[in-house]
């Protein structure tokens, strides 16, 4: 019903964009004024700046190949694509439509250098980041794993099996985080050079449903 | 039927309280001697969130447990009410201005009222929320979402008058409680993002009559025009739109002031325009400006000034001097002297990368390209959320720290387009906008700073920034939340945290504390709940 919103502030500018948040579009979107706040409008455009694709880049492998290559690598023991794989992973089913091919074949090479953002929100309209973590508790267990939700006082994670983990902060002996680091294996010296071109043509290809 | 009887009997040999609701100016004067009541909206004239309460304490707080809850009869968000609490009734607002006053001991509703409000009211750049009533006699007063100030019957919310503030259409709105003093109800107003000219008002507590204006920016040929670099006649902004402060041996009321308009695009507005980002003292007689200080002068970060100032009588240097505290939106924590507005000290509570420091009097050092800029824009610290916002800070005089729930966190700031239009606002006059950091750059802390240096004396680390006003008592504790919905209590000299719990839902209020059939009470909001706590 709406237009494409993807890399909208860069395209008519961030003033534009919030007016229109502001004041909706004749026949249209309707105005949030009154629902939203100044620092919530500002939050909504700042959302929208990060949906800008990170590049263009070329695809230049073939993507029936590169689904080929998402298989027999595995990931979809982390990764899900049309309701299909596992879920510890970032979901990939409309990749294509947020993720330019350098991205992608960064993520591939060198994962955790460019997290996505996670499914943890805050209500104040902020995002926490896809975060690996390793928890020791006072019994000397330790646990490594994504986070799924925290506050200040506890924190859930997820390991590599798709278990849950649930911690009280103040149980624990150690709480790790590793901004910059991934439960993901990087691709570097497993794939060959056209084996990531063709993954990356798979996943640029992933656009959703018609 | 016996045990029914013995019931019966029960019921009837538990002595049933009642009260009669008039609350004089001496007992708001007087709050201490009654600190079973919660009767302004920073617990005294002081603003101090501070509760004499000690029944929940170091030691048993972390039993403390939820006794009641209410919720309004519609969903609502970002119930930011500070409850009146005394003689048995707590009146706390429902967004965006109905009032309703409950039982106290049970949470029942006794009565409600709800203005008529236009079909569209114009909120430009804020939610169209309450932050709470103030009370004064036999009458509670409330500032609604299209600018009127109501007084209530405290007994049965009928109307005894009602009176319109400001043009809502201009994008005039009350969010602020009122504050009442001895004969007199004194407002703020909302609406610095429609560019609307800010004020202070009192009313006759009686009759409902204006009996003074403050405009907080000048006009041509007014004192502080000249501070308006290319003439004040469009001179907009520093809106008060949250609560003051009274200090009654000197008879002085203080209250914060809001951003210049347009927000981030100054370039039709050169100087220092006053008196926005100020804390002005006024005197409460006449309405006339004692002294002002600028936090901020040519502000363009949208860091207001609006959070209540909090009183506070300590030494310096071997001599007590009446002192009034702020950490201000701009990073800064400021002590200023109150009988003068001669500033003390000042240093950042929070990572600033705008100014390079204060200089004797105050003044900011600007910091070389920390302005908006166009395109991506200047990261700055603090964001636009400022090292703290509009909640309240507290004051603990058993301590001597001042508590504040910090934010630490920047943002990109871009500087945009804007322009004040005449006539009615079409959007947000900011000039500009911000693009906030995220994730694990950003956090926040409940800090205790030395309320006469500023410096810190502990901090509480929390995942995120806080949204949450703090209290403190002479129960040794300090309570406050986060954003991801924990409201907890903290060890006031040490920050220990003692105790906490997931509300689901950040809370948005000022945490009070009252007593009723001697059992304290903390007293807050989450989400679309209020929320009572007390031991079991």
């Amino acid at each position: 019903m709406g237009p494409n919103i993807q890399g909208i502030p860069f395209r008519l500018g961030v003033d534009r964009v919030t007016n229109v948040i502001q004041s909706g579009m004749p026949g249209g979107m309707p105005a949030f004024a009154g629902q939203l706040d100044a620092v919530q409008i500002q939050q909504v455009v700042g959302y929208l700046l990060t949906l800008t694709r990170k590049d263009e880049g070329k695809v230049t492998g073939d993507a029936a190949a590169g689904k080929r290559v998402y298989d027999s690598s595995r990931c979809a023991d982390c990764h899900t694509i049309s309701g299909q794989g596992g879920d510890s992973g970032p979901e990939l089913t409309t990749v294509g439509q947020s993720r330019g091919p350098g991205y992608l074949r960064n993520t591939i090479l060198y994962p955790g250098t460019d997290l996505p953002q996670a499914k943890v929100f805050l209500e104040s309209g902020g995002q926490l980041e896809f975060l690996f973590v390793r928890v020791t508790t006072k019994d000397g267990r330790t646990v490594d794993g994504t986070r799924v939700a925290e506050d200040s006082f506890h924190i859930v994670l997820e390991d590599g099996q798709g278990k849950f983990h649930s911690f009280r902060k103040d149980q624990l002996r150690q709480l790790e985080k590793a901004p910059g680091q991934s439960t993901m294996p990087s691709m570097k010296g497993k794939l060959s050079d056209t084996q990531v071109n063709d993954l990356v043509a798979y996943l640029a290809s992933l656009k959703g449903n018609p | 039927m016996r045990t029914a009887l013995v019931a019966f009997g029960l019921l009837l040999s538990t002595p049933a309280r009642c009260w009669s609701q008039n609350v004089s100016y001496e007992r708001l004067l007087h709050s201490q001697s009654e600190p079973q009541s919660w009767l302004t909206y920073g617990g005294s004239y002081f603003s101090q969130q501070y509760s004499l309460l000690k029944q929940i304490n170091r030691q048993n707080v972390a039993s403390l447990k939820i006794a009641w809850m209410y919720q309004p009869s519609r969903p609502v968000a970002n119930l930011e009410c500070s409850p009146i609490v005394v003689d048995g009734f707590m009146y706390i607002t429902e967004p965006p201005s109905t009032v309703t006053a409950l039982d106290v001991r049970s949470g029942l509703k006794i009565w409600s009222y709800t203005p008529a409000l236009p079909e569209h009211v114009v909120s430009i750049g804020l939610y169209a929320t309450s932050r709470g009533v103030a009370i004064l006699d036999d009458m509670v007063y409330v500032g609604t979402a299209d600018a009127h100030l109501i007084a209530l019957d405290v007994k049965t919310g009928a109307v005894r008058w009602n009176v319109h503030v400001a043009d809502n259409v201009m994008g005039y709105a009350m969010t602020g409680p009122p504050l009442a003093l001895n004969d007199k109800i004194v407002v703020g107003i909302a609406g610095s993002e429609a560019a609307v000219r800010g004020f202070l008002d009192a009313y006759d507590a009686k009759s409902g009559k204006r009996l003074w204006r403050l405009w907080t920016t000048p006009r041509v040929g007014d004192p502080g025009a000249e501070s308006w670099g290319n003439g004040a006649a469009q001179s907009a902004g520093a809106t008060t739109w949250n609560n003051g402060s009274y200090d009654a041996d000197l008879n002085l009321i203080y209250w914060g002031t809001g951003n210049p308009a347009p927000d981030f695009n100054d370039d039709d507005r050169p100087g220092d325009n006053l008196y926005t980002c100020s804390l002005l003292a006024v005197e409460a007689d006449t309405g006339k400006l004692k002294w002002y200080f600028q936090f901020s002068p040519h502000e363009d970060h949208d860091w207001d000034s609006d959070e209540p100032p909090v009183l506070f009588n300590a030494a310096i240097d071997g001599r007590m001097r009446r002192l009034v505290g702020f950490a201000n939106r701009n990073g800064f924590y400021y002590v200023l002297d109150r009988v003068t507005g001669k500033f003390i000290t000042g240093v950042p509570f929070v990572k600033e990368t705008w100014a390079q420091g204060l200089d004797a009097n105050g003044r900011p050092i600007p910091a070389p390209n920390q302005e908006p800029t166009l395109g991506a824009g200047t990261l700055v610290y603090p964001s636009i959320t400022g090292g703290v916002d509009w909640t309240s800070p507290s004051y603990s005089p058993q301590t001597g720290l001042f508590y504040v729930s910090a934010h630490e966190t920047g943002a990109y700031f871009i500087k945009g387009t804007g322009k004040i239009e005449p006539g009615p606002p079409k959007g947000i006059v900011g000039g500009g906008g911000i693009r906030a950091l995220v994730g694990e750059q950003s956090y926040g802390a409940i800090r205790a700073l030395e309320a006469t240096t500023g410096k810190l004396k502990w901090q509480f680390k929390l995942l995120a920034s806080a949204w949450v006003p703090v209290l403190s008592t002479a129960g040794g504790l300090v309570f406050s939340g986060s954003d991801e919905g924990n409201f907890f209590a903290l060890d006031a000299e040490t920050g220990k945290p003692l105790w906490d719990i997931q509300m689901g839902h950040s809370a948005r209020s000022n945490p009070i504390s009252y007593e009723v059939d001697g059992k304290q009470y903390i007293f807050v909001t989450a989400g679309n709940t209020y929320i009572a706590f007390a031991l079991p």
